[in-house]
């Protein structure tokens, strides 16, 4: 069966009208379950798991997948007009997001073009997901951690601090290793290492609430009218590219397994910030800084689906529940899926095209209705936010420990923001530390002790050649004291402020 | 807490604090919380809540699956000893819960708490675990795989979901019992990571439980050499027993359902009878099905006597993995 009449029987089976109705259900939930700060994808999906034993596979799969790209999306509203992110991955749209409110928007939607890839990459994919093993993993966390360097806005040094002391409080928590535990006070809670989530709340969420009133600069909301929600062609022209760029990247990084769809919308970040000609917008509301991250993380969440769906294998928490729940709809998950129950596999594939136009078609009015919320007065809201943040927080693991790491996180965030460092290298040094120490042990295990078994495998090769491709861009401009993108952002700051 | 919880707690608070002056109703007065100290998806989590399911209407009073996940299901078990001994706090664990204290003594730390700290209410499933390797290995048999370990002592690696975890613990028994065998441990985040190091040849043995790896052995990406059940099991029937080979282990990976010590005798007998009746039924035999497991129901006497012989296994198997040098 070729890949069309496959796809012509998902949409068979997603256009009926009851599946339809299901996809609908779950888009809108998501849609709730991701804009409100905290409650996310995981919660949501597994409190409504049981009221799916009724239904057949595909209607439950098709629902509870709705459920989980319905918040991602969602997410994403709640960081733009706040500054909270919902969810680890806006972290980076909270930063321009906020500051150009909801122009990228319709961006996002195009991410179908992720789903595309899904029908027609996905089993090829799934396997050269396999490959990545823990070397080829720890070359990308350290890519990963070069570039954020490369592209900072800020100082070198400053930014590398500020990964630096992510990295060091991710290595709190128990050594998966030796069973030791590490800087965790007898403290069960630590011993699980820090959190992202309370971490970005409460370094943007909070840190943002607490340095408001010092500023004393009124905010100008924006008129939510329906016309103006969807991009001009200007904004069209400019993030036409930033979101197939942010796509692909987010695609590839969506398929390798771990955590890793967060690092997806800071590189997309790194990549729009290098790549654009006017790299002093960003962090002021550019078009390319939201488009861009916002595409990636879509796309990644879409990307996680191919190891799910071709082979069974979970990337993370979030389709860890949902083979789950194809299991207990008697539907087994593996390399046997598309085979044994095409109707599932490619109406669940189908349904995706048209749950992402349910989404567009549902976000963009709704976008409108929460700018209303920043109509209402600081003094009403920000007790509000800061509840939200705290109940958020407090909902990922039910821990109150986390409750105080995201209320000290958010001294520290102020601090920050008094001293002109940027927290979002902390961030991404804190979410990568974990994975970074675990892949590399693992893949010193692997090579008994030998440091070579990075250079003998083809990926991690190739990505430990990016790094010194880019340390020595980097040298080179500093040798030829030319004039490179940052001096160029300097002065067109000094410009700026005379 | 979820929105769900949300209401129920705060329902449940209004009730409690009626049941404060009025004298304390019959049991249940209020919804029953069971904690899933793992994160959604797994075992504990699939097990309960078509459990939860049905025993709703036959309790008249919501059952609620409570997520509290953390230091592999260390976190949540705590929370549960500590908890009010009322019968509305109950803990879904796995087989794991039998080794906290004992990874804890090893490391000379003071147990945040025992096995005492619990009292047993039901097992409900045992999924036996089959050793297997991956397509690109040319071992047909247990004894292949032996013997090319005993060639080539701690070269051949086996991936697991944790440093003493759930499927650690296996693996040591059979090196063990295998004559000291020496195999090389790359412990990963859990068993879905577990399984992926293994499928890409990062890892070559993987020790699991037959209804996580059913599918691959099916499309012929895993091969199972052995299993760790008493006896075969019905989805694997050609595949042997440790027992058939002449290893004298045993393991599984058990769900059950604990109450924290010094819940009144009472509550203890509703909730049996209550579990019991919901996990008979032909609603949660259905939803097992699905998940390639069988009901391996035992009460609470039954119970108790296995869950006492397997944390000897399971103690023995974390003494002979012993502190890991760094």
């Amino acid at each position: 069966m070729g890949t069309v009449e496959s796809l012509l029987l998902g949409f068979s089976v997603a256009l009926q009208p009851d599946v339809l109705w299901y996809a609908f259900l779950g888009c809108l939930v998501g849609t709730i379950v991701g804009v409100l700060p905290g409650i996310g994808p995981l919660t949501g999906i597994s409190i409504l798991l049981p009221a799916t034993f009724g239904l057949d596979a595909t209607k439950a799969v098709v629902m509870l997948a709705g459920i989980y790209y319905g918040s991602q999306y969602g997410g994403s509203t709640t960081s733009i007009l706040m500054r909270i992110p919902g969810e680890a991955a806006s972290v980076m749209t909270c930063i321009d997001g906020y500051a150009m409110a909801q122009k990228g928007r319709a961006g996002a939607a195009l991410c179908i073009a992720a789903v595309l890839m899904l029908t027609l990459i996905a089993p090829p994919l799934a396997t050269f997901a396999l490959r990545f093993g823990p070397p080829e993993y720890t070359a990308l966390l350290v890519l990963g951690l070069i570039f954020l360097a490369y592209m900072s806005s800020t100082s070198l040094p400053r930014t590398l601090l500020m990964a630096c002391f992510g990295l060091l409080l991710g290595t709190i928590g128990i050594d998966n290793m030796t069973g030791h535990f590490r800087y965790s006070f007898d403290i069960a809670e630590l011993g699980d290492g820090i959190g992202i989530v309370p971490v970005a709340i409460g370094l943007f969420g909070l840190g943002e609430i607490l340095s408001t009133p010092s500023a004393s600069v009124v905010r100008k909301v924006i008129a939510p009218r329906l016309r103006e929600l969807l991009p001009s062609r200007r904004e069209w022209r400019e993030s036409a590219m930033p979101i197939a760029r942010g796509t692909v990247l987010g695609f590839l990084i969506g398929l390798t397994p771990g955590s890793a769809h967060i690092i997806s919308s800071f590189l997309s970040y790194g990549v729009e910030r290098r790549l654009s000609k006017h790299p002093e917008e960003f962090g002021k509301g550019a078009v390319a800084g939201v488009a861009g991250p916002e595409a990636a993380n879509n796309a990644a969440s879409t990307g996680a689906f191919v190891p799910m769906l071709a082979l069974g294998l979970p990337t993370g928490p979030i389709t860890a529940v949902l083979i789950a729940a194809l299991m207990i709809h008697g539907v087994p998950p593996g390399p046997t899926l598309v085979n044994e129950h095409p109707n599932v596999f490619w109406g669940f594939v189908a349904s995706m095209y048209v749950g992402n136009l349910m989404l567009l078609a549902l976000n963009l009015p709704l976008v409108g209705i929460f700018v209303n919320i920043l109509r209402i007065p600081y003094a009403y809201l920000y007790p509000l936010v800061i509840m939200f943040c705290i109940i958020g927080v407090y909902e990922v693991s039910h821990s109150i420990v986390d409750v105080w790491i995201m209320l000290i996180m958010g001294i520290i965030g102020y601090g920050l923001r008094k001293f002109g460092l940027d927290p979002a290298p902390l961030v991404l040094g804190l979410v990568i530390a974990p994975t970074f120490e675990m892949s590399l042990r693992q893949s010193l295990i692997m090579s008994n002790g030998n440091w070579t078994i990075f250079f003998q495998r083809p990926i991690a090769l190739t990505l430990l050649g990016l790094c010194a491709a880019l340390l020595a861009l980097a040298g080179l401009s500093l040798m030829r004291s030319r004039k490179d993108w940052r001096s160029r952002l300097a002065a067109a700051e000094a410009g700026e402020n005379p | 807490m979820d929105r769900r919880g949300f209401i129920i707690g705060s329902a449940a608070a209004a009730a409690s604090l009626k049941a404060s002056f009025a004298q304390e109703a019959t049991y249940p007065s209020h919804a029953i919380v069971l904690v899933n100290p793992f994160p959604p998806g797994g075992a504990a989590d699939v097990v309960g809540r078509p459990l939860a399911a049905v025993m709703e209407p036959m309790v008249q009073k919501p059952v609620v699956i409570e997520t509290k996940s953390g230091a592999a299901g260390a976190v949540g078990a705590q929370f549960v000893a500590n908890a009010k001994p009322d019968g509305y706090t109950l803990l879904l664990h796995l087989t794991s819960i039998s080794g906290f204290a004992e990874v804890d003594k090893l490391f000379g730390r003071t147990p945040k708490f025992t096995r005492a700290d619990f009292v047993p209410i039901a097992r409900l499933v045992a999924d036996p675990c089959v050793l297997i390797v991956n397509d690109q290995q040319p071992y047909k048999s247990l004894k292949d795989l032996i013997d090319d370990a005993k060639k080539r002592p701690n070269e051949i690696i086996f991936s697991s979901s944790g440093l003493y975890g759930a499927l650690h613990i296996p693996t040591a028994l059979f090196t063990a019992a295998a004559g000291d065998l020496k195999l090389r441990h790359l412990p990963t985040q859990g068993g879905g990571p577990a399984l992926t190091a293994f499928l890409g040849n990062n890892s070559q043995v993987l020790v699991s439980s037959i209804s996580a790896c059913l599918s691959q052995i099916k499309a012929g990406k895993a091969r199972p050499l052995a299993l760790f059940g008493s006896q075969r099991s019905k989805a694997l029937p050609e595949v042997p027993t440790m027992k058939d080979l002449g290893y004298d282990i045993e393991y599984y990976l058990w769900v059950g359902m604990f109450a924290p010590k010094a819940t009144p005798a009472e509550v203890v007998t509703y909730l049996r009878t209550a579990v019991n009746k919901a996990a008979h039924s032909e609603q949660f035999k259905a939803a097992l099905a699905n998940l390639g497991q069988e009901l391996a129901y035992m009460d609470q006497p039954e119970f108790a006597a296995f869950w006492e012989a397997d944390s000897k296994r399971i103690e023995a198997a974390i003494r002979s993995i012993g502190k890991v040098e760094g």
